[in-house]
C-alpha cells in the first residue's frame, strides 16, 4: 500500500497532495470515497504532504489518538482515531487556506451548468454544503463546497472537487433526498458536531481540469418552512460580503479588489431564502438557464 | 563532524548560493527543497531572485505558484508593517520622540538586498528610555492595545526584562515591539543603549531613524547568537551574509569599522560567529584573518562545539527523517541561548513555566483555527 | 484651531456601486466601504482643507440636512475615525 509508505499522492484539482498514514480504518475509508481521484504523475511536484500519525497521550493512557501534520507540523491537538478523516480534511483545507496565493481563495461553494460558474458564498445559515450537495445530484458540475478558486488576472474559476461534510441534521436530510449518495462513515463529537462526508461525483472529478468563467452569484439561507424567495441583492452588498469572507483577500492587496470589482460586476447577484430542495432546484434552474 | 554532506542541507544551501542553478532541478528535488525553504520562510527569497533572473517561467509551474504565493504574503507583511510604522508615527506626532527601526522594517528602508523577498510579522523600535511611559499611553489613547498577557508574562516583561509588553492596533494585526535596549537587560552582556543613538542614521524628518551599517550588522550577529535559539534560523544568517556583501561593495573602510565597533561594544564574539558561519555556509567573501582582529574569540573547544551544533540547528531537519542528533544539537543551543539572557535563578522557573505554558496554548490555538 | 486636509485621496481607487463606495487605499492595503456623504467629506478636503464648521456647512447644504449640534457632533467622530484611518490628516492653524 503506497499510503503506509511513500504516501498515496492524489490530485485534486489544481493541487497535487501526499498522504501517508498507517492508522487502518483511514486507510479504508479513503480507498472507498478517493476511488475517482487520479494519482499524480511521475515528474509532478506535490504542493501539499500531510500525514496521520497515532499518538499516545500521557493524560489518556487508554485513548486511541491521532494526530494531523502537514510537512512535519502538527495544528490541532491529537484526537480520537474515529475522527481521522475529518481532521485530514480539515488539515488539508487549512493548509491550501494559508499557503496559496496565487488564485483568490473565496469561501464558497461553486457550481457549474451550462458552461458557467454559480457561486454559493458561505454567509451564516448559508447551509452552502447541503444545497451543493443536492445541486451536483440535480445537473450541476461540482467544482468545490468550500473553495471558490480564482485566477484574479483570467477571471476563470477552478474546480477543487474535495469531499463534502455534512453537518448534524444536514446528514439525514440529504440521506433522505438522494438516498444514492455515497456517504462516508458519521464521525460523531467533532467540534462541528456530528460529520459524515459526501464523495465528489466521478463526472466531476473527471473535469477537474476544466475551468470555467462566473455568471451568478447566489447567496443561499434555509429558513425552514418559509416560501422560496430569490431576490436583487446590491453589488455593493455582495462585495463587501463575498470580500470580507475570502480567505485571502486582503493579502491579494489592489489585485484582489480588482478581480472582485470585476467579478460582481459580470455577474448577476441573488440572494435566496428556500426550506425544500425541489423549490430551490427549480429557481436555480430557472436563473442559469440558457 | 558537520553532516554539511547530508543531502537536503545541500541542495537547501546550493539555492540559497546560486538561485539561478535551480532551473537543473528535477521535480524530486524541487519538491524536497519548497518543503524546506518554507520551514524556513526563504520561499520568498527564491521567489525574488528567480524574478530578478527572470527565469520564474522556466520553472516548474508549480514550484512557481508557491514560490509566487509566498512572495506576495510577505509582500502583504511588508506593506502591513509599512502602514503600521506610519500610523505609530501618526499617533505620536505630538510628542517629537525619535526612533530608530530595526529588523525587518529597518532592511527595507536601507534597501538591504534581501529585503523585497523578507516575511516578517513584527514592528520592531527602539525608543529612548524616558519616553516609553509617553509612548504606552499615546498608543493605548490612540486604538492599540497590549497583545493579552498573563500576569506571568507582565512581569516578566516589565519587573524582568524592563521592556512594555507588544502592542496590536486593534483594527491591525501586526504587532509593534517596543525597545529600549537591543539586548536583555538581565543577560551577562550589558551595552548602552546610548551608543546606538550617536551613530544612528536619520530616514526621514519625522523624526525616524535606522542604525549605521556597523551597528545593523552587529546587531543582527547579537540576535542570532545572543537572543534567538537557532533552531530553523538561516534566514537571519542570509541577512548577516547579505549585509556583509552591501555594506562592504558601499564602503571600502567598512570591514575595519564593523571589528573595531565590535570591539567597542563587546560583543567580539557574537561577530566571530557570525563571520565564521557566514563563511561556512554561504562561502561569503570575507577579508582573510579579519576576526583574529576581534577581542573575546570563543576558544577552540567551544568553537568545535558550536560547529558541529549550530550549523545543525540553523538549517531545516528533514522533513520526513528527522536526525535525533540535530534534534539535540537545537535542544543545546536552545538551553544555552536561555542560558546566555538570564540569571539562573531567574532562568529555571521560567523554563518551566514557558513549558507548560506552550503545551495549553497550542492546543488553544490549533482548536480556534478549527473552528474557523 | 484646527483644519482638515486630505491624505493621499490621489492614490485611493474608487469604485461606485449606485452611492455606495468601495475604497482601496494603496498605501494601507484596506478597502473601506463610504456612502456619500463618506466619500464627499474625502473629495471636498482635497479641494481645499476646511474647519470642521465649515464641512458640516457643505453636507448639510448638499445633503438638505438640518446642521445642529448633534449633526455636526457625528461630523467630528467621522472626521476622527478618517484620521484614523489615514484618509484626512489635522493641520493646526494659528490666528
Amino acid at each position: 500500500m503506497r499510503l503506509a509508505g511513500q504516501g498515496l499522492r492524489v490530485k485534486i484539482g489544481p493541487f497535487n497532495v501526499c498522504i501517508q498514514t498507517r492508522v487502518l480504518p483511514l486507510v479504508n475509508q479513503l480507498y472507498r470515497l478517493y476511488a475517482f481521484y487520479t494519482l499524480v504523475e511521475s515528474g509532478e511536484i506535490a504542493e501539499f504532504h500531510v500525514r496521520i500519525v497515532p499518538k499516545h497521550s500521557i493524560r489518556r493512557p487508554f485513548a486511541r489518538l491521532i494526530q494531523f501534520q502537514v510537512d512535519g507540523r502538527s495544528p490541532f491537538p491529537p484526537i480520537p482515531v474515529e475522527q481521522a478523516l475529518a481532521t485530514l480534511e480539515w488539515g488539508v483545507n487549512l493548509a491550501i487556506a494559508m499557503r496559496v496565493n496565487h488564485l483568490l481563495l473565496f469561501h464558497s461553494a461553486a457550481v457549474e451548468r451550462n458552461g458557467h460558474v454559480l457561486l454559493l458564498p458561505a454567509w451564516p445559515g448559508s447551509g452552502k454544503t447541503t444545497l451543493c450537495t443536492a445541486l451536483i445530484h440535480r445537473g450541476y458540475r461540482l467544482f468545490s463546497d468550500e473553495f471558490g478558486l480564482m485566477d484574479p488576472q483570467s477571471g476563470n474559476f477552478f474546480p477543487l472537487p474535495r469531499l463534502m461534510p455534512l453537518k448534524n441534521q444536514s446528514i439525514g436530510v440529504i440521506r433522505d433526498y438522494l438516498p444514492d449518495v455515497v456517504l462516508g462513515p458519521e464521525i460523531p463529537n467533532t467540534l462541528k458536531g456530528t460529520v459524515a462526508h459526501v464523495r465528489p461525483p466521478k463526472e466531476s472529478i473527471e473535469c477537474e481540469d476544466k475551468p470555467a468563467k462566473p455568471r451568478w452569484i447566489v447567496f443561499p439561507k434555509w429558513i425552514p418552512d418559509t416560501k422560496l424567495r430569490l431576490e436583487f441583492l446590491p453589488r455593493s452588498e455582495a462585495f463587501l460580503l463575498l470580500a470580507s469572507n475570502a480567505f485571502n483577500y486582503e493579502v491579494l492587496g489592489e489585485t484582489a479588489f480588482d478581480a472582485v470589482t470585476r467579478l460582481v460586476q459580470g455577474c448577476e447577484c441573488r440572494k435566496l431564502v428556500y426550506s425544500d430542495f425541489d423549490s430551490a432546484l427549480t429557481a436555480l434552474n430557472e436563473l442559469t438557464n440558457g | 563532524m558537520v553532516d554539511l554532506g547530508t543531502g537536503h542541507h545541500q541542495l537547501l544551501l546550493g539555492a540559497l548560493r546560486d538561485p539561478p542553478s535551480l532551473i537543473a532541478r528535477d521535480a524530486r528535488e524541487w519538491e524536497l527543497l519548497l518543503r524546506l525553504a518554507r520551514r524556513i520562510k526563504l520561499l520568498g527569497f527564491l521567489a525574488v531572485e528567480l524574478e530578478k533572473h527572470g527565469l520564474l517561467d522556466q520553472i516548474p509551474v508549480r514550484a512557481a505558484n508557491q514560490l509566487r504565493s509566498s512572495l506576495i504574503q510577505a509582500k502583504k507583511l511588508q506593506q502591513s508593517a509599512c502602514w503600521e510604522l506610519n500610523r505609530i508615527i501618526w499617533a505620536l506626532s505630538d510628542h517629537e520622540i525619535p526612533i530608530i527601526v530595526l529588523k525587518g522594517m529597518a532592511y527595507l528602508l536601507q534597501g538591504l538586498p534581501n529585503a523585497a523577498g523578507r516575511a516578517f510579522v513584527d514592528l520592531d523600535l527602539l525608543v529612548p528610555k524616558e519616553n516609553l511611559n509617553q509612548i504606552e499611553s499615546s498608543l493605548l489613547k490612540k486604538g492599540w492595545r497590549h497583545h493579552a498577557l498573563s500576569a506571568y508574562d507582565e512581569r516578566y516583561y516589565r519587573e524582568w526584562s524592563h521592556e512594555i509588553p507588544a502592542f496590536v492596533h486593534n483594527e491591525r494585526g501586526t504587532e509593534v515591539d517596543i525597545h529600549h535596549t537591543l539586548v536583555s537587560p538581565l543577560g551577562k552582556l550589558k551595552i548602552n543603549p546610548l551608543l546606538f543613538w550617536e551613530t544612528a542614521i536619520k530616514v526621514n524628518d519625522e523624526g525616524i531613524y535606522v542604525l549605521s551599517p556597523e551597528d545593523m550588522t552587529l546587531h543582527c550577529a547579537i540576535n542570532l547568537f545572543q537572543n534567538n535559539e537557532l533552531s530553523d534560523d538561516l534566514r537571519h544568517l542570509l541577512d548577516f551574509h547579505g549585509m556583509l556583501q552591501f555594506f562592504s561593495n558601499k564602503q571600502p573602510l567598512f570591514w575595519g569599522k564593523l571589528v573595531e565597533r565590535a570591539n567597542q561594544l563587546g560583543v567580539g564574539r557574537l561577530l566571530f560567529y557570525g563571520l565564521y558561519f557566514s563563511r561556512l555556509l554561504f562561502g561569503s567573501p570575507i577579508p582573510d584573518n579579519l576576526e583574529k582582529q576581534l577581542n573575546r574569540q570563543p576558544g577552540w573547544l567551544t568553537r568545535c562545539i558550536m560547529h558541529s551544533c549550530v550549523p545543525l540547528a540553523l538549517l531545516p531537519l528533514h522533513p520526513d527523517n528527522p536526525s535525533k542528533w540535530a534534534e539535540f544539537a537545537r535542544l543545546f543551543l536552545y538551553l544555552r541561548s536561555h542560558w546566555l539572557r538570564m540569571p539562573l535563578h531567574l532562568l529555571l522557573p521560567h523554563l518551566i513555566y514557558k513549558f507548560y505554558l506552550s503545551f495549553v496554548s497550542r492546543q488553544k490555538k490549533a482548536s480556534t483555527l478549527r473552528d474557523k | 484651531m484646527s483644519q482638515w486636509r486630505s491624505s493621499g485621496f490621489v492614490s485611493l481607487r474608487i469604485e461606485n456601486w449606485d452611492g455606495e463606495f468601495t475604497v482601496f487605499q494603496p498605501e494601507s492595503g484596506k478597502t473601506h466601504f463610504l456612502n456619500e456623504m463618506g466619500l464627499r467629506i474625502l473629495a471636498m478636503l482635497d479641494q481645499s482643507p476646511a474647519t470642521l464648521d465649515i464641512i458640516c456647512r457643505d453636507l448639510s447644504e448638499h445633503f438638505s440636512l438640518q446642521s445642529n449640534a448633534h449633526f455636526s457632533e457625528q461630523i467630528a467622530r467621522t472626521l476622527h475615525r478618517f484620521e484614523a484611518l489615514g484618509l484626512i490628516a489635522k493641520t493646526n492653524i494659528h490666528m
